[in-house]
């Protein structure tokens, strides 16, 4: 784990950021993209599983932080807290938004994010691993997958996972202890079946 | 994290492990502390497989211009056109006042005409005579609907 000081210094880096973007500072705002633009891309891609609306959502994200940067108040909260709970719930309009265009439209809505290299992919055990994992998490249940999610790529917390979901703390690490052992389990049969083709 | 993880990662993500995705991060500060490897537990090591599985390629200066630009964009945008009524939503609620206000508007008028048609059963009852286009039969007719004064002066 990061060191509590370095873990309160970011923080308080992150609070002095959102003040100048507050103050109309664009530079700010570049620094602050830089800090988290990546986990929030890979955050929203993983939970959408489309890459391109995973861009496009994370644009969105920061360009709300340029208007309601005045709002974040560090006293109820770290910066990273309030930048996931913001993507979070534009993810779950997002999927809403699919989910109905799919049921108007028939859309068939699928796991888009392109996994590299695929054909190299099965040719070395731990890129089949990383595939095994990928098909995990896009067969978990949505709230399961926005907590292991929230754990693995933003490094949040339980209580600030609960903050990002708006519920319970208990419930949060509910839903983490669940998903991560569903993911195992779905290690776990992947390899047996590994084992069963190869014997 | 092994050493040569840690080049990969160093080429991967940059020389600042500050800026590194978080448990790649926790690693190298790990491994730069004391040179040695991390003691993972289960679950952290599920984690850590999981933002490898996540990983996606991006470009955080190209996310930077972009959210500029759209910034930038939203300033110069006509105050007079609003984005509301450019988006979806907006287009439905103006597409909604507008059957309101046909509706309305429709409801009116029938209401004029329901009046005609209330008027001419009231001359038919009291048998006064219709004028051809049915309007203002019942002032035509003397003591109905005549002005009570002009009665009084005769």
């Amino acid at each position: 784990m990061v060191p509590v000081a370095v873990q309160h210094e970011k923080a308080r880096e992150d609070d002095e950021l959102l003040a100048r973007v507050a103050a109309g500072n664009q530079g700010a705002l570049s620094e602050l993209i830089a800090r988290h633009g990546r986990g929030l891309r890979v955050f929203a891609a993983r939970y959408l599983g489309n890459e391109g609306d995973a861009e496009d959502l994370v644009q969105e994200v920061f360009v709300t932080v340029w208007k309601q940067a005045a709002r974040f108040d560090p006293a109820r909260g770290r910066a990273s807290t309030w930048l996931y709970r913001i993507t979070a719930n534009r993810c779950i309009d997002q999927r809403r938004r699919r989910a109905l265009r799919s049921f108007i439209w028939l859309d068939d809505v699928r796991d888009e994010v392109p996994s590299p290299e695929a054909d190299a992919e099965a040719t070395t055990a731990a890129r089949q691993e990383l595939a095994i994992v990928r098909d995990g998490l896009s067969r978990l249940p949505e709230r399961q997958r926005m907590a292991v999610l929230l754990r693995a790529v933003g490094d949040l917390d339980i209580a600030a996972i609960a903050e990002v979901m708006g519920g319970s703390a208990g419930s949060a690490e509910q839903l983490l202890v669940r998903g991560r052992r569903a993911l195992r389990d779905h290690l776990a049969m992947a390899a047996a079946g590994r084992e069963r083709k190869s014997s | 994290m092994t050493r040569d993880e840690f080049e990969r990662n160093k080429r991967r993500f940059g020389d600042t492990v500050e800026t590194w995705p978080a448990p790649f991060r926790q690693q190298a500060m790990a491994l730069m502390a004391d040179g040695a490897g991390l003691d993972d537990d289960p679950d952290t090591a599920l984690d850590r497989l999981v933002l490898e599985a996540s990983l996606v390629e991006g470009d955080d200066q190209a996310l930077a211009r972009k959210v500029l630009a759209r910034i930038d964009s939203d300033r110069t945008r006509s105050p007079f056109l609003p984005r509301f009524f450019l988006a979806p939503a907006g287009l439905a609620a103006c597409a909604a006042a507008a059957l309101l206000a046909v509706t309305v508007v429709g409801y009116q008028v029938a209401r004029q005409q329901d009046d005609l048609q209330d008027s001419e059963l009231l001359a038919l009852a009291s048998g006064a005579r219709l004028t051809d286009d049915g309007g203002p039969g019942i002032v035509d007719e003397p003591g109905i609907g005549a002005d009570p004064t002009e009665e009084d002066s005769l």
